[in-house]
């Protein structure tokens, strides 16, 4: 049986009915079309789903969207646009942190939390934050940079 | 040059930062379903019935197929072969009554959700025949042992043997003879993005897949066959990117034919997404067991080499039987040697089948040999890289696959030298001699000798490559290729080519990411290390053919002979008088005008000639196969107690022929590095030893290296020894990063203890064995 729950969600508002075993992730990308936030596992060990719930990093495939309720949700999608990038997104094009990509989202919401709370991270600070975030591609050197600039440019 | 060689921007990564729209899990079209698979418990077994009246009854199915419904032709799902190949079995079927592993589908439905279509599969009983299975290759073989596919007898579905020279005369005139037998496991290339498909039936025996692979016409000839319709019928989307492939999305698994029959019995769209589990199940690295016997005089110059290796296939040959090829070139191309002999065995077992996976086989080979080179030069007190260099293959001497090629670059000197110089090679300690109490440190390396930039030489595999570039009226240029950019940078790598060969300027460039199989030229997949230089050679000959009529154009503008004309950051001028010029685009819009323009003095014709939009077109197979060489370096500590290694540092240097993209190569490498340190420490498909079930179908059961486990320094050597049929020198990059690191550890961790490690993953408990500490 579906419930209707509110959700606010990079600012805005919305009404979705969901059912009470339905996933973040999957109301995000499914009801709400925000397709950011990627299902690599759907068992919160890959960390592609990442949001920020008030401001901490979430997977949003081990998170209930009825819990989500009257909460601020930030995906991907709310911190930066094509012509207003995120200084993070900015560095993660210049560093060369992006291969496949599909880690990318949940990495830059890691990374992101990260520098809401330490500006200046050293880099065993920055590797344990995106800890819970795998990525396959890159080795993780380039995004160890690309959180670097960020740092360096806020 | 002004593009090649520049770390540019890559094209897509402005839509991957801000959520990556464009990957084939978002693809969705009006009225789909979703499709899922029932999967068998049993490693082997016979059906005796199914029963699916419940499962159709319940409200929100639409179709449901078991193997009654799917055509019985058998194929190999393999994408770069020709589907009629003779070279590899064709054993496998869309779905069968006979299942020979356990996950292996055996019904499917499709329902207006997901989770109405799980609950589907809990309705449909399955009653089985329980069947002995054999999970050992080894034991496979032996009589007595099921047989799982008729016509492979003792389970071997093919069994190569290369030789020449005299085998016994070599190792009689051996100082030494050296011996080992190396095992590895089977690993996952742990692409992110799941395999999915969304296929849409459209009458007339008409099909349109969108999926995540690494081969839009592979897709196309395999579907096509297995569901015995002609090639054309089928439709394949190219997706802009996928995420992520490593060879483990080279293949057709069960989902495309079997979304594309749920789509034709409902009448709707079916989408299909495998779980973790299901990827985990469906592609591996293929384990081989490799023993080595080499002879060599007291210098080391080697006098015989002979390998046999094992490789367990799994349930269908598929890859496995091709594997094994690749495995045994690996070897025998690795050094040079006047008497060699392999012997290959590719054998049916009731495990999951394997698949494509950077390094297709020589991951495997690799170490093998530099494990026992490693121990041939510690036993006979040779320098390491003094013994590679006196065996390895040198320029301008015979191609060891390709005959009457030459090859004709091979920068391996160098590759050595400066890797070893990098990570302090001559000064390190003697093997358990760096280090206090339970810490110990020591320096390890391997060389990949000899490798590929593609299929050239290979029997039976594509190896053809087409493009198109168009130039538009504002000077930039539209790029369409069916070559798959899988995470790797084949956007930018080709797009870089093109640029420097029409020379315009980067920011004028772009991929078209809407083309699929009816629209561009056949490209074969893109694996083997062979897009920039097969692909790459496609792209530039098409941009070459749009340079000489923006030219020819252009000449007619400027009353110059094209051969007087250069383009240079997309001014077209006349060599050695840069201010009569013109830009692409007023040469450009030039050739799309109208016949009549209107100019200043009124209107003016324009010549038959000029008109028409000026564009290029290729579908081309590349001249050669020339060899990387890579050289892997690493730096480890080894806690003898708790038996765990770290590696600190990695040195890797690679004769590429020239860098297209300085960042884009370094991202290769530290990715390789990557996915070789959990190869090598961590990483391990594991099943049930009684029921056959995959016990790592997931990312908390089966490691890969986070943050971090990764070193910090990833030093990245690139030597440009300009290979002359290359585009720009272009060689070729990705696969031998993954292929150096585990006998580069193993032999770094040799050198901190002095315990010799041939068994894959070098788990805590294998290094305290081998110390003796368990």
């Amino acid at each position: 049986m579906k419930k209707l729950i509110e959700l606010t969600v990079n600012g805005e508002h919305h009404e979705v009915a969901v059912t009470p075993e339905a996933s973040l992730l999957n109301v995000l990308r499914g009801d709400l079309g925000l397709v950011g936030p990627k299902k690599g596992c759907d068992a919160g060990s890959c960390g592609c789903c990442s949001v920020h719930v008030d401001g901490k990093v979430v997977y949003s495939c081990m998170t209930y969207a009825v819990g989500a309720q009257g909460k601020e949700i930030t995906t991907v999608e709310g911190i930066g646009h094509a012509d207003d990038l995120h200084p993070l997104q900015q560095a993660f094009i210049d560093a060369g942190a992006v291969q496949c990509g599909y880690c990318t989202s949940g990495i830059l919401m890691a990374a992101k939390q990260l520098l809401d709370t330490t500006p200046k991270p050293d880099e065993e600070t920055i590797r344990h934050a995106i800890a819970g975030n795998l990525c396959r591609c890159t080795g993780y050197a380039k995004i160890v940079d690309a959180i670097k600039l960020a740092a360096d440019r806020l | 040059m002004s593009v090649i060689g520049k770390s540019v921007a890559r094209p897509d990564a402005l839509d991957k930062v801000t959520g990556g729209k464009a990957y084939p899990v978002n693809f969705q079209l009006p009225g789909m379903l979703h499709g899922k698979l029932l999967r068998s418990p049993y490693p082997h077994a016979k059906i005796l019935s199914i029963d699916t009246s419940a499962a159709e009854q319940l409200p929100g199915v639409k179709a449901v197929l078991t193997h009654h419904d799917v055509p019985q032709r058998k194929f190999t799902s393999v994408y770069f072969v020709p589907t009629d190949t003779k070279s590899l079995p064709q054993d496998l079927l869309i779905m069968s009554d006979h299942v020979r592993f356990a996950g292996q589908p055996v019904a499917a439905v499709a329902a207006t959700s997901a989770e109405i279509a799980e609950q589907a599969l809990e309705l449909i009983e399955v009653d089985y025949e329980d069947l002995p299975a054999v999970f050992d290759p080894e034991e496979a073989m032996q009589a007595g042992a099921p047989q799982l596919h008729d016509g492979a007898e003792n389970n071997i579905a093919v069994a190569p043997v290369m030789e020449f020279g005299d085998i016994e005369a070599g190792f009689a005139g051996a100082d030494h003879i050296f011996e080992g037998t190396y095992t590895t496991q089977r690993a996952h290339t742990c692409y992110l993005e799941p395999r999915v498909c969304v296929a849409e039936y459209n009458g007339n025996d008409g099909y349109t897949i969108n999926s995540s692979m690494q081969h839009l016409f592979g897709l196309r000839e395999k579907l096509a066959f297995a569901l015995e319709i002609p090639e054309s019928n089928v439709r394949v989307i190219k997706p802009p990117y996928i995420g992520g492939g490593f060879g483990g999305k080279l293949d057709m698994s069960y989902i495309e034919p079997v979304a594309a029959l749920l789509s034709r019995k409902s009448g709707r769209p079916v989408r299909m997404e495998h779980t973790r589990y299901e990827d985990f199940i469906t592609t591996t690295r293929n384990p081989i067991k490799v023993y080595l016997k080499t002879g060599v005089k007291k210098d080391g110059t080697f006098t015989a080499r002979y390998a046999s290796s094992i490789l367990d296939a799994g349930a269908h040959a598929t890859h496995g039987a091709e594997v094994i090829n690749v495995h045994g070139f690996a070897w025998l191309s690795s050094y040079h040697c006047e008497n060699m002999k392999w012997e290959g065995k590719s054998v049916y077992t009731n495990n999951m089948i394997g698949g494509g996976y950077r390094g297709y086989g020589a991951p495997q080979a690799c170490f093998a040999f530099e494990s026992q080179n490693d121990e041939i030069c510690e036993t006979l007190g040779l320098d390491p890289i003094e013994f590679r260099k006196k065996n390895a293959r040198q320029l301008g001497s015979a191609h060891p696959l390709v005959p009457g090629l030459t090859i004709d670059s091979y920068a391996m000197e160098e590759v050595l030298d400066r890797g070893a110089e990098a990570i302090g090679l001559a000064q390190r300690h003697p093997p358990g001699a760096n280090g206090d109490g339970t810490t110990k440190r020591g320096i390890g390396m391997a060389l990949f000798p000899f490798w590929v930039s593609g299929c050239v030489g290979f029997p039976d595999i594509y190896e053809h490559s087409g493009a198109i570039v168009k130039l538009n009226v504002d000077g930039t240029a539209d790029v369409a290729t069916a070559s798959v950019d899988i995470g790797s940078g084949q956007i930018t790598t080709l797009l870089q080519i093109a640029a420097e060969e029409l020379g315009l300027p980067m920011a004028a460039m772009r991929m078209v990411d809407t083309s699929d199989t009816t629209t561009v030229p056949f490209d074969a997949p893109t694996h083997a290390s062979r897009i920039t230089y097969g692909s790459g050679l496609a792209i530039k000959a098409a941009a070459g053919e749009a340079k000489k009529r923006l030219l020819d154009v252009a000449g007619t503008m400027l009353e110059a002979s094209p051969e007087d004309l250069e383009v240079v950051d997309g001014i077209v001028r006349v060599k050695g008088s840069p201010d009569t010029a013109l830009t692409v685009a007023d040469v450009a819009s030039r050739a799309e005008s109208p016949f009549i323009q209107f100019t200043d003095q009124g209107p003016a014709p324009t010549t038959l000639a000029e008109k028409g939009t000026i564009i290029g077109l290729s579908s081309m197979a590349p001249p050669s196969n020339p060899s990387p060489i890579a050289a892997g370096f690493v730096e480890v500590e080894v806690d003898t107690e708790t038996g765990e290694v770290k590696v600190d540092r990695v040195v890797y240097s690679h004769d590429l022929g020239r860098v297209i993209n300085p960042k884009g190569a370094e991202g290769q490498v530290e990715g390789g590095f990557q996915q070789g340190i959990g190869y090598a420490l961590m990483e391990e498909i594991q099943f049930d030893p009684d029921s056959g079930t995959c016990l790592t179908g997931c990312f908390l059961d089966y490691k890969i290296p986070t943050a971090v486990e990764m070193p910090t320094q990833i030093e990245s050597i690139f030597v440009e020894s300009n290979e002359p049929t290359g585009p720009f020198g272009a060689k070729s990059m990705s696969e031998a990063c993954v292929v150096v690191p585990a006998p580069a550890i193993a032999n770094a961790i040799y050198n901190a203890t002095g315990a010799r490690l041939k068994d894959l993953p070098i788990t805590p408990e294998r290094v305290l064995a081998a110390l003796g500490e368990l």
